[in-house]
């Protein structure tokens, strides 16, 4: 069984014991320390997770890049920290499939995020250390949240409970702004309530157990629940949900360091942004939603988690990596194309995506890049498809690259298709969300296609994995 | 103190530090821009907003129309 965590608090004192969490016990600056230490701990070959113990004039502590680093998203799934992204994607494959794992309601007495609670003269100030990521952002972001809302129409119902991650401006010292793009659930539940011009109810919460916080930034359907996928993530162990103060439909993680609670003012837009986003650019000004903060509840002594991003890669790539890939992975492998071996669509959420298949025959591979550019997530975001042979590792980007540097014959093997479908975000797609993909076979030719040059392939030599193991042993052994 | 964007006169302290005096935070009732007062804001040109630009920009996501029984 794997080692699961019941809060944040567990999960980083495991990366500490893993060497994967550094501490700064200096006093630092809120800016520009803080994002430029989460940007600089992205870079190191370990990725740590950064623990601020004190802030300048706050109160509390800060963790950043928490899940920054393979060794790091390793641990979060409770596996040896040096487990290759291979065998890490395969394991959340096989775990995807435990859903439903429904999640545990406790009582509030058992919920560790009421510990303290905070009714009037909200500050948002007193409780979290809030920092300017990134040096043109509009103001202090909380990049990391897990968002909870539910459906007017069917309040009692998980599978629509929606919890989502999205960028969050502080506007005041009780007031947010939220961005809810048209195609997030967060949407469709507002449109439900500003028809009736009713305040929307929302918590956001804060330092949450790292599955959960992972799938909040998973896309799953709309009528599937977050929580019970975090369940099945954590190889079906349910995560312990209990309900807000300020309405018993918002289900909150229990363990939440921070739980914000309020509504979302209906029909209200006000200036937000910019903000420094995930494909490395700015997206500007832009009038979006305004929530009010009536109450608070936080652990004692509560930790901020945010996180740092920018140019990939960042700590959010990692929250966007193989949660893309698995799903990618099972529409094409389940759904005709069994003969898709493994996807890897970590490359800005999916822009750019490497899929090992096994072909049949001539233009199979290609036919599989078409089929990822025709779901409804491959057709948004999809642009650059590389399809390597099944014997590549699409996670190791030597083995791609020899794959496209011995396997392409551009002038047959590049393949453009025109005015298609594009990601907006994409600051290449013009007019905004109009593109062309790209896609490039790094698979060996099969019949009826000639291959008029045929190669023999070295194979490891007799004794490569046994050798392997022992260097490893060695190399463990110098290390303690 | 004019804000750092859109350099209206409009902006006021939003809340000091809970711990010393070390620092304010200001924030633009115009166009929503914070800033601290350890920090320096440099907006670019790009990123600089004139007041009446901001009933112009974006709205994200769109309000839908109300249903027909229910009046703001
Ligand atoms: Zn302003």
């Amino acid at each position: 069984m794997a080692k699961v965590y019941k809060d944040l608090r567990e999960f980083l004192a495991t990366l500490d014991q893993e060497g994967q969490l550094l501490r700064i016990t200096d006093e630092v600056m809120p800016e520009p320390s803080i994002g430029a230490a989460g940007r600089a701990a992205t870079r190191m070959s370990n990725g740590p997770a950064v623990y601020f113990e004190k802030i300048a004039g706050y109160k509390n502590p800060l963790v950043t890049n928490a899940h920054g680093s393979w060794q790091n998203h390793a641990l979060m799934m409770g596996m040896d920290k040096d487990t290759p992204v291979k065998e890490q994607f395969f394991e959340l494959n096989r775990r995807w499939d435990k859903y439903p794992c429904d999640p545990v309601i406790v009582d509030r007495a058992q919920a560790s995020c009421k510990e303290n609670v905070i009714e009037s003269d909200i500050n948002l100030f007193d409780v979290l250390p809030l920092y300017r990521i990134n040096d043109q952002d509009g103001g202090f972001f909380l990049s990391k949240a897990s968002v909870i809302t539910y459906d007017r129409d069917e309040p009692d119902n998980l599978g629509k409970v929606n919890v989502g991650t999205y960028r969050i401006q502080v506007k005041d010292v009780d007031t947010i702004g939220i961005q809810a793009l048209p195609f997030h659930d967060i949407a469709i539940q507002l449109a439900k309530y500003e028809r009736r011009n009713e305040p929307m109810p929302i918590a956001v919460t804060l330092g949450n157990v790292p599955l959960i916080t992972f799938m909040a930034s998973t896309p799953i359907a709309y009528d599937q629940s977050e929580y019970s996928f975090a369940g099945a993530l954590q190889d079906g162990v349910p995560v312990e949900i209990t309900p807000a103060d300020t309405d018993p439909h918002l289900l909150v993680p229990a363990t939440s360091e921070v739980v914000l609670e309020g509504y979302i003012k209906p029909r209200v837009r006000t200036c937000e942004g910019p903000f420094g986003e995930f494909p490395g650019s700015y997206s500007g000004a832009r009038n979006q939603c305004e929530i009010k903060i009536t109450h608070i509840t936080h652990r004692t002594n509560p930790i901020f988690e945010n996180l740092y991003l920018g140019m990939p890669w960042t700590e959010i790539d990692y929250l966007m990596a193989l949660n893309t890939s698995v799903p990618m992975f099972k529409q094409l492998h389940n759904e005709g194309f069994p003969e898709v071996t493994a996807v890897n669509a970590m490359y800005t959420h999916g822009i750019g995506t490497i899929i090992a298949v096994k072909p049949r025959f001539g233009g199979f591979a290609k036919a599989a890049a078409m089929r990822f550019l025709s779901t409804p997530h491959g057709m948004a975001y999809g642009k650059l498809v590389i399809l390597v042979d099944d014997f590549v590792d699409p996670f190791n980007l030597e083995q791609v690259m020899w794959a496209l540097t011995t396997r392409v014959l551009p002038s047959k093997d590049v393949n453009l298709i025109h005015n298609a479908a594009g990601m907006p975000l994409d600051p290449s797609s013009y007019p905004a969300g109009m593109t062309t993909k790209l896609i490039i076979d790094a698979t060996t030719p099969v019949a009826p296609e000639p291959n008029p040059r045929p190669v023999a392939l070295v194979a490891d030599p007799e004794g490569t994995e046994e050798w392997a193991k022992t260097l490893a042993e060695i190399s463990a052994a110098l290390g303690k | 103190m004019n804000c750092p964007r859109c350099d209206s006169p409009k902006t006021r302290v939003m809340t000091k530090s809970p711990v010393g005096d070390v620092w304010e935070v200001y924030v633009c009732d115009v166009c929503a821009y914070s800033w601290r007062s350890t920090e320096d804001p440099k907006v670019w040109p790009t990123f600089k907003l004139k007041p009446e630009q901001i009933p112009n920009l974006d709205v994200i996501p769109a309000i839908a129309p109300l249903d027909p029984d229910v009046s703001v």
